[in-house]
């Protein structure tokens, strides 16, 4: 506990998992912590864990969770020093962080100088060449000829992308791998543009073909400390979203890591980064050269596995930097130490990915060594359909990559979770796949290699055991019910329905 | 008790028997033989919200839900569905959809069972949720009623006849609107 701290009552302007992971650390710190919930949220578990407890509207986000003149409000009714915004929601958001300062309420995350620095992509990609940190090749805007298109793309080297600027969806893009396939793409991407998009101009990229997602977590401090606290690998995602990752890349060799923890450190410096932050790099698997995307001015899902990796608590740091405090580490201070993994646990069909809301019956979470489960799950719980699929993380640590794997498998068969669908079980099959133990999967891993067939979930569960157990119960809801109490029909009555029905 | 069951396509009979320690379940998967499985009970229990199955030497941590006939049964982060039911479930499923399959342009027995008495004749405009027949079936009386207004076209049983599942026992109007 920390005497000097200049917080008392820290609002958490979020729900669910991260909600209670932020409450956590202001209950080590001696800080009060007030939740902020939606009319759909009034069981949430983040609602119980707090100290105080405040209804913000009705259950869509814009109405509650979005709606930051309300979350202020409360705030300052509340007489809180600061709120967190944990990730997605107002996090990101520049009139909110302002709107806190105007109130005299600190916001623990970036400037709002730095999330606007980094929230437009294009003066992102200029800041970052400014700091010498790599960035895709490419034609930097429109390409109108092609002999123009050519050049750059011999200069940048092939494989090539061509892409429609309005282009989506698969439509309007092009792979080129050699210069004689260049101008019949060129075209395509042209007309596809212009009759799809109804606008034929392209640009030019270097396409990375076996690309991984890889980020580096830098934190910043007001007194113009930046350190990164190394990668995490968040290639395997479904939809676009990440579902695992882990820390560190089996991909990224330590030549390369050094590189690009520092090129996060002299992007982060560039813009005068405070808080905690991430740098996101796609990676080229076969030529190991990283690319500056984007950066995420915010806490991440997944910084526990960073947590594990380096024994920094990510959200006390968080509350320290805002307090005015310096880094309470040094760049030489920091090692990773072996390896960690993060399992998102959605309730959706591990088939479809189709999000499945509803009571959860049983839960019963995992324990053991070396492990963590952030989750807000219990039984009972309704999981609500405005939010986001998430119910919980496991996260294990272990001495090497595979023993984390083998202990995540045996976390993941642990978890009892009964009454909605979970992806619990693509989890289970993904960890088992070749190209994950092996490392080498991408972005494309499970648009591409994965399919999970459903006789592949039961593989060592008999069908008998499915009917005794379902015969037993559908046995013991049939004793209970008195069959005799069902709409018999008396002589008198049925009589006076005759003469009722002959008028 | 005596059940039907549907896992996957295949379909099943199933006869559950209890015993003061023990369950006796038989299955017949179609075109097979039975086969007798003796539960002992506890190997069969309920421990907080989930059931502890011993079953051949395998530990099982299960819950089952049960909606009318459709039952889901939750074990090793996955679940399967299962449809099963016997003749007296599928009198309350056709109970719980308002008294027969009446929404349609017939009316339908839900399962075998003895016309007991007819309300209604040919031309007969019935308005909604008024008795049309009652049908007799496990030794219950089923009181059949209209879901909607409607005009009768035929009424094609009388008084005491037996029907199987499925058979039309009234025709209404087709092109009738209301009045």
């Amino acid at each position: 506990m920390s005497a000097e701290l200049p917080f008392k009552r820290i609002l958490i302007a979020n729900r669910g998992e991260i909600a209670i992971r932020i409450t956590r650390a202001c209950r080590e710190l001696g800080i009060s912590s007030i939740a902020v919930f939606s009319d759909a949220d009034r069981d949430s578990l983040h609602v119980f864990l707090a100290d105080q407890a405040y209804n913000i509207g009705p259950a869509p986000s814009k109405e509650s969770y979005l709606n930051y003149k309300k979350i202020i409000e409360v705030a300052k009714e509340a007489q809180v020093d600061a709120i967190h915004p944990g990730y997605g929601f107002l996090s990101e958001n520049t009139t909110f962080a302002q709107a806190c300062k105007d109130a005299g309420i600190v916001f623990i995350g970036p400037t709002k100088e730095n999330i606007e620095a980094m929230g437009d992509k294009l003066s992102a990609k200029a800041l970052m060449k400014k700091a010498n940190v790599p960035c895709v090749p490419g034609s930097d805007g429109g390409v109108e000829t092609i002999e123009e298109g050519r050049s750059i793309s011999n200069k940048i080297g092939y494989p090539i992308i061509i892409k429609a600027t309005a282009g989506g969806g698969g439509k309007g893009m092009r792979v080129v791998r050699q210069d004689s396939e260049f101008e019949s793409a060129f075209r395509a991407c042209r007309s596809e543009g212009q009759n799809y998009f109804a606008n034929p101009t392209v640009y030019i990229e270097k396409f990375v073909s076996d690309p991984k997602h890889i980020e580096i977590q830098v934190f910043g401090d007001t007194h113009g400390n930046v350190c990164h606290l190394f990668e995490r690998e968040c290639s395997v995602q479904r939809r676009h979203q990440k579902i695992i990752e882990e820390a560190p890349s089996p991909s990224v060799p330590p030549e390369v890591r050094k590189r690009m923890g520092d090129a996060a450190v002299r992007a982060a410096k560039q813009i005068n980064y405070v808080g905690a932050g991430t740098i996101e790099f796609i990676f080229d698997n076969q030529t190991k050269e990283f690319y500056f995307m984007e950066m995420n001015t915010r806490l991440q899902v997944e910084h526990p596995i960073t947590e594990a990796t380096t024994n920094v608590d990510l959200v006390k740091e968080q509350i320290y930097v805002a307090a005015g405090r310096p880094l309470s580490f040094k760049q030489e201070d920091l090692v990773q130490h072996g390896h960690a993994i993060e399992a998102r646990i959605c309730a959706e069909d591990p088939i479809t990915y189709k999000p499945s809301p509803g009571v959860i019956r049983a839960c019963r979470h995992p324990q053991g060594p070396f492990m963590r489960v952030d989750s807000y799950a219990y039984p009972g719980y309704e999981v609500p359909i405005y939010y986001d699929p998430m119910i919980a993380k496991v996260i294990t640590w272990g001495e090497t990559r595979e023993e984390a794997i083998d202990r995540m498998q045996r976390a993941l068969t642990e978890f009892v979770l009964t009454g909605i669908k979970t992806n619990i079980v693509l989890h289970k099959t993904i960890l088992d796949h070749p190209k994950f133990r092996d490392g080498s999967y991408t972005t494309q891993f499970i648009e591409k290699n994965f399919e999970v067939i459903e006789p592949q979930l039961f593989k060592q569960v008999e069908d008998p055991m499915f009917l005794i157990a379902a015969a037993i119960t559908a046995y013991n809801d049939r004793k209970s019910k008195d069959v005799r109490q069902l709409n018999l029909v008396s002589n008198w009555k049925r009589l006076g329905r005759k003469i009722a029905l002959r008028t | 008790m005596y059940f039907e069951a549907e896992l996957r396509g295949r379909k099943y009979k199933i006869d559950v028997t209890e015993h003061r320690h023990s369950w006796k379940v038989s299955l017949q998967p179609e075109g097979q033989d039975w086969k007798n499985y003796e539960i002992s009970k506890t190997d069969f229990k309920q421990a907080e919200e989930y059931i502890s199955f011993l079953f051949k030497g395998q530990s099982y941590l299960v819950d089952v839900i049960g909606k009318d006939t459709e039952y889901t049964v939750f074990v090793r982060n996955s679940y399967r569905a299962i449809r099963i039911y016997n003749d007296e479930m599928l009198l309350h499923d056709s109970l719980k959809k308002g008294g027969g399959l009446s929404g349609g342009a017939d009316l339908r027995a839900g399962m075998p069972g003895k016309i007991i008495e007819i309300f209604v004749k040919p031309g007969d405009i019935i308005p909604e949720n008024k008795p049309l027949l009652i049908m007799e079936a496990m030794k219950m009386e089923n009181e059949m009623r209209s879901t909607r207004e409607v005009k009768i076209k035929e009424v094609c049983v009388k008084q005491g006849d037996s029907v199987e599942a499925g058979a039309i026992l009234i025709k209404f109007e087709e092109n009738y609107t209301l009045s």
